[in-house]
């Protein structure tokens, strides 16, 4: 028999809450109203976290990539050096000349790679602001609330369009109190007028690419131009909202809007596949071309959908997300007028 | 047995209006806001702000009609009722923003006003027709009435024990209970000892409540007597039970039926006319004050609201329930003056609110209706700032605290403005209502400089004024 015994497991610290006494200060001890605060990375994840992109590429990849990359800059290396060592034997002058002319190409080259990265740091801020709101949101907190309109003025204070949005916001801010109120300001505030303009460029573009599928004398010309499109569409669309990418940049936006297209394919199908399989049909009843040109614009529209799910550096909470259903019309007048 | 608040007659009346409000409804939708509260809730500070801010297209980014641009307008309207005062709406206005600015004075008679707001609905049912109009109906009374809907399910013996209990637990009632064991039950009725017995019984009333933020005080028109001052109806105390059968001349018989006609003349009316055909409501309540005078008038504020919260209709709607039942489908209950205390202590004061209505949210919400809580304050009075005192920080609100008010033994004359830290709210409200904690919090006048709209109208800065006025009313006016 074993006797009974209780043993501590956790011991209380016995600590109360400290609670501080009423006190008045006269107006002169009254310090500047506290900074807002910095966004940090350490904030507490919650499950509301938006799915993770499927990663395109392991570490073998990666690795081989990277050793391929180094190669052929060393090759390109060696030749630059043997041009311009093979010019100094040649002519003097030569030889500095493309001395010099190196030394732009490497400039230039930084520029570019500068640009590069700061296109991509502007993406992974929109996707960080992004996912701080869906936090914000669920926890009501104050400051990363009115830290988030902060950081959403400064990306927008170049933009002219959005002065007037953007002094609304600044003043109804003030008198905010709720976290999630502050994202919500935001949203309707600057991220709305930027949906519309969204929108039309979705619309525009699925008509283009409606037409040209309708009329094109081959399919490999329609393939073609909705590729050529869609990352045209992607770059407007993140221009718009801000992200202004580069090469890389777009190279990644693509991705992104791939990855998404392929997370969320079954729900955007789910929407409206009424509307869309009818379209499609009465379409293909009239002409198999035009059939094929309402499915190649439904198509851009969702890349435009995508993108502005990807680029958006808010959810959307406050402003209904369009749906492919509401370019439908859009695309029903393909034939009427084009732009 | 509880008594049931109305009678066969009144209910049938309340089902006809019903009807009749909603023969009209198609084209013009009437919505009755109740704006609950005890005195110095700040009902009418509320209801004045709620005007200005729709008539004025005030700032209120939280309400969506208004940001979505769907709002069109609103203006005042005569009310249909001729019978009742209007809402003095201009002279509330010009007292909070006259110079010096004054809070309105206490409420001292019923008044009613209509609001008429125009909108574009985003519906295609209501908006292929234009723009939508929607009435508002709102009441302004004194709160110290609100303690007699209680009284409605009370018979006089019962109200008598509870009365006789509670003042026996003061100190203030010496006299009444003196003057009361003076005299016999069930002596001959006289109408001086009926009244020098309502005296010493108001007097009570009132000491009591002067000495502190007790709630729980009906009658309430013995507080706020209104035009019935003096009449029979408004003259009777508690008396404890006789000891027999009580002839019909009797003074506890008098009493009793003084006591019954003052419910069937002032309470009833009152509760039929205005609040037995509510559709929304908002119940202020001043916790600060409640905090200000320690545990026992927090516990006391949690009976009262619990008591006069039972008394009104709350429960879903539907299209057929309406045509003859009114109930309330959503009620907000507000903290207010939530501008007294810094905006970290919110989340706080909020819990605390929640603690003292949990029994009437409970209830609110198995009848169906859909309850929310919040930190208001519909003017705000205050400003916010951080005090760094010895590398310690306090969250202080700077403003200027009303004439006569006190904090470690400073008086202020209303004129010197200060950085207050009114103390830490505790983050468990039940300490509140059992142990007294350090808070003070004072009362602060209103803004002094206010901004001006483009369209010169002096825009009202408020602590979430909106999110409650979408709560309250946004899906009207979707």
């Amino acid at each position: 028999m074993k006797p009974p015994f209780a043993r501590p497991v956790n011991t209380a610290t016995g600590e109360i809450e400290p609670t501080r006494k009423p006190r008045a200060f006269s107006p002169e001890a009254v310090a500047v109203p506290d900074e807002i605060e910095v966004l940090s990375d350490d904030t507490v994840t919650l499950d509301a976290e938006v799915a993770e992109p499927p990663r395109l590429m392991r570490w073998p990849g990666r690795i081989a990539w990277m050793a391929g990359g180094l190669l052929v800059s060393l090759a390109l290396g060696l030749a630059a050096k043997r041009l311009v060592s093979e010019l100094f034997a040649a002519q003097p002058w030569l030889g500095w000349v493309a001395v010099a002319l190196v030394v732009v190409l490497v400039m230039a080259l930084i520029a570019i790679v500068i640009r590069e990265v700061a296109s991509l740091m502007r993406l992974k801020a929109l996707d960080r602001l992004r996912a701080e709101a869906v936090r914000v949101i669920e926890t009501d907190d104050v400051r990363k609330g009115r830290a988030i309109a902060t950081e959403l003025l400064g990306i927008y204070a170049r933009r002219a369009d959005l002065a007037r949005a953007r002094d609304e916001l600044e003043a109804n801010g003030r008198q905010v109190f709720d976290g999630a109120e502050h994202v919500r300001l935001s949203e309707r505030l600057l991220m709305a007028p930027l949906d519309a303009r969204a929108r039309a460029l979705t619309a525009a573009s699925a008509r283009r690419v409606a037409l040209v599928t309708t009329v094109s004398p081959r399919a490999l010309v329609d393939i073609a131009f909705v590729v050529f499109e869609s990352v045209g569409l992607g770059g407007d669309i993140a221009r718009l909202y801000g992200a202004r990418p580069g090469v890389i940049g777009t190279w990644r936006l693509v991705g992104a809007i791939l990855a998404h297209l392929a997370v969320t394919g079954g729900l955007v199908l789910t929407d409206g596949v009424v509307e869309q399989l009818l379209g499609q049909g009465l379409a293909a009843k009239l002409s198999a071309r035009l059939g094929e040109g309402v499915v190649n614009g439904l198509m851009t529209v969702r890349v435009g959908i995508a993108a502005m799910r990807v680029v958006r550096p808010l959810p959307f909470v406050a402003v209904r997300q369009p749906m492919v259903k509401d370019f439908i019309p859009e695309l029903g007048n393909v034939l009427g007028e084009t732009r | 047995m509880p008594q049931p608040p109305t009678t066969l007659t009144d209910e049938l009346g309340i089902a006809l209006s019903n009807l009749a409000d909603a023969a009209v409804a198609p084209f013009t939708p009437t919505l009755r806001l109740g704006v609950t509260g005890l005195s110095r809730a700040g009902k009418t500070i509320f209801i004045t702000a709620l005007i200005h801010n729709l008539t004025t297209g005030g700032r209120l980014p939280g309400f969506s009609a208004m940001t979505e641009g769907r709002f069109i307008g609103a203006r005042l309207v005569e009310h249909p009722d001729q019978g009742v005062p209007r809402f003095a709406y201009e002279q509330h206005l010009k007292a909070l923003t006259g110079k010096p600015a004054t809070w309105p004075e206490s409420t001292r008679k019923i008044s009613q006003i209509r609001l008429q707001l125009k909108f574009q609905s985003q519906r295609w049912t209501r908006g292929w027709q234009g723009p939508t109009v929607l009435n508002l109906d709102i009441v302004d009374y004194p709160g110290e009435w609100l303690l007699d809907l209680p009284l409605l399910s009370l018979n006089y013996g019962e109200w008598s024990a509870a009365a006789l209990k509670r003042a026996r637990n003061g100190h203030e009632a010496e006299r009444f209970l003196n003057d009361i064991s003076a005299v016999d039950p069930l002596g001959e009725a006289d109408e001086p000892t009926a009244e020098r017995l309502a005296q010493a019984f108001t007097a009570y009333l009132r000491a009591a409540r002067e000495d502190g933020a007790l709630s729980t005080l009906p009658p309430g028109r013995f507080l706020m007597p209104g035009d019935l001052e003096g009449s029979p109806a408004l003259t009777f105390a508690p008396l404890p039970p006789p000891a027999g059968p009580s002839r019909s001349a009797s003074l506890h018989a008098m009493m009793e039926r003084r006591y019954e006609a003052y419910k069937a003349l002032v309470v009833r009316p009152f509760f039929r006319d205005h609040f037995a055909r509510l559709d929304r409501q908002i119940v202020l309540v001043d916790t600060l004050r409640a905090l200000n005078a320690g545990p026992i008038a927090v516990a006391d504020l949690e009976t009262a609201l619990t008591d006069i919260l039972s008394c009104f209709r709350q429960g879903d709607n539907n299209v057929l329930t309406r045509l003859v039942a009114r109930r309330i489908d959503r009620i907000l209950f507000a903290a207010t003056k939530a501008d007294h205390i810094h905006s970290s202590s919110h989340d706080r004061l909020e819990a605390l609110m929640n603690r003292l209505v949990a029994q009437a949210a409970g209830r609110a919400k198995f009848a169906g209706a859909t309850t929310k809580s919040v930190a208001l304050a519909a003017i705000r009075a205050t400003r916010e700032s951080v005090v760094a005192d010895g590398g310690d920080k306090h969250e202080v609100i700077v403003g200027t605290p009303q004439a006569g008010e006190v904090l470690d033994g400073v008086t202020y004359d209303g004129k010197t403005e200060v950085a207050l830290f009114p103390g830490d709210l505790p983050g468990d409200p039940d300490k509140l209502l059992t142990e007294p904690v350090a808070l003070n919090f004072l009362r602060f006048q209103p803004p002094g400089k206010l901004e001006k709209n483009a369209g010169g109208n002096v825009v009202l800065p408020h602590i979430r004024f909106d999110r409650a006025l979408e709560f309250l009313i946004g899906d009207w006016l979707r």
